[in-house]
């Protein structure tokens, strides 16, 4: 009978859809949710390692030209006296000169029959350059003074760098307690070590509140190491030990 | 929630009422598309069928040999074929006893095509009603379901300490794919429910058209003698 035939292929068909939609939903929706990918950490590798030789051979040059050029000044600044004197000389007895300063910048002419003029107009050139050597190197010694002070500028702004650094850990590490309340405030002492691990916190000036102190040390404690400059004068004047001000609105270093 | 939430954990840990739920629309999922092909078969070989004997009937050929070609098949008559086949048994028998007494052949004639009609629009609306029931009732089945997870697992919030996204939200999906399965029922036997109807009131008019010039025939053949 064709009738049971229908029946048959109908509920084949029926079953098949069926079946179809049903493992395509499980398909889909594995292949949805196996979405979550793993952020690799950033592994860092630290190796010991010697200190690089030419850093030290540049820095030693530099101290070097340093020391050469302090030399080179006060050269000239006994030149400059020197001439001076010599200056002051020249009015009483004129024919020193030609002995005393020729010998130094180009050899003596060999005409002993030079004209006073020329002379005198050797010396004022010579005097000229000396001037100007002057001006140089007091240009040069300007320069590296300001370089110092631009660098203690820096080192300073490099520090406050770090403060501001030490306050976002500390904060993004504290959970302020409930019982918290707008002008409490707790001192707290941090102590660290070079590499900027905090070996210990002390409270210094209570809150009051000992919940709210107990959530400061802990803000301290799990930052664990703050990054800190790695000169050591630096950090011996600033992040050695330092003091922390808690309040419930901002936090203060 | 380190496991991946795959839809077959989801309806596995469904409450019981839930699961009766989804079980209930996946079974009335199934009966109505395996209607909804039946029907497609039915329906496209009743039509078939009445195009063949209808360039059979209008081609002139003698209106007894068709009848004894009808008889000689073993199966019943479907569709156009029982309606010409009751309606001209009707006309032999009423003939044989009423003679040339036209109206009361004619009405009996009538009357056997009626019956054969209305015998073949049961047969073509057979399961649309489920049809109907199917989609009008799916929705609300799945709804209820979702509203019972929903509830289970509000109440089920109720109790936990931490009250966070990840307790809720298993639960709510769960409940959802109640509402996704009545929806998914629902849709397909709607569509097929109207087509259907539209299809079989054609077929109707069809065959009432048939009926009608049958029976003038007849009454036509019944006053020529």
């Amino acid at each position: 009978m064709p009738k049971l035939v229908v029946y048959v292929f109908s509920v084949f068909l029926a079953l098949l859809l069926h079946s179809a939609v049903v493992g395509l939903l499980l398909v889909n929706w594995q292949a949805e949710s196996s979405e979550p990918t793993q952020i690799e950490p950033l592994y860092i590798n630290a190796s010991l390692m010697r200190q690089n030789p030419i850093q030290t051979r540049k820095r030693e040059e530099l101290a070097a030209q340093l020391r050469a050029q302090q030399k080179k000044a006060r050269q000239i600044a006994e030149r400059n006296k020197a001439l001076a004197g010599l200056n002051r000389d020249k009015k009483l007895e004129p024919v020193q000169i030609d002995e005393a300063v020729p010998k130094r910048v180009e050899p003596p002419p060999p005409q002993s029959t030079l004209s006073k003029a020329r002379q005198e107009e050797q010396l004022k050139r010579q005097r000229e350059e000396l001037f100007r050597m002057q001006m140089e190197e007091e240009l040069t010694l300007a320069v590296m003074e300001e370089q110092e002070r631009r660098k203690a500028v820096t080192d300073d702004e490099k520090s406050m760098a770090f403060v501001a650094q030490i306050q976002q850990d500390i904060i993004s590490n504290w959970s302020r307690p409930p019982s918290a309340r707008n002008g409490m405030q707790a001192l707290l002492r941090v102590f660290l070590v070079p590499t900027g691990e905090v070996v210990d916190v002390v409270v210094q000036e209570s809150s009051g509140n000992e919940a709210f102190d107990r959530s400061a040390i802990l803000a301290v404690q799990k930052a664990e190491q703050f990054q800190v400059p790695a000169v050591a004068i630096q950090f011996e004047r600033h992040f050695r030990e330092f003091t922390v001000l808690f309040r419930p609105e901002d936090l203060r270093l | 929630m380190n496991e991946p939430i795959s839809i077959l954990n989801l309806i596995l840990n469904a409450s019981v009422v839930v699961q009766i739920v989804m079980a209930i629309l996946i079974m009335a999922s199934l009966v109505s598309w395996v209607m909804i092909f039946q029907r497609i078969f039915v329906l496209s070989s009743i039509r078939r069928m009445a195009n063949v004997f209808e360039s059979e009937f209008w081609s002139g050929k003698d209106l007894r040999t068709i009848f004894i070609e009808i008889e000689s098949v073993e199966a019943d008559p479907i569709g156009i074929e029982h309606l010409f086949y009751s309606g001209f048994k009707e006309f032999t028998r009423s003939r044989q006893q009423y003679g040339t007494q036209a109206e009361r052949i004619m009405q009996n004639v009538q009357r056997a095509m009626r019956v054969a009609l209305s015998r073949e629009e049961e047969r073509m609306e057979a399961s649309l009603p489920f049809l109907a029931t199917v989609g009008s009732t799916s929705p609300y089945i799945g709804l209820f379901g979702t509203v019972w997870g929903i509830m289970n697992s509000f109440r089920g919030l109720a109790n936990s300490n931490q009250a966070s996204l990840s307790v809720v939200a298993p639960g709510i999906s769960e409940a959802l794919i109640a509402t996704a399965i009545g929806l998914f029922a629902a849709i397909p036997a709607v569509i097929a429910y109207n087509r259907y109807s539209a299809q079989v009131e054609v077929i109707m008019n069809r065959f009432e058209a048939f009926s009608d010039e049958f029976s003038s025939i007849l009454n036509r053949s019944i006053q020529n003698k």
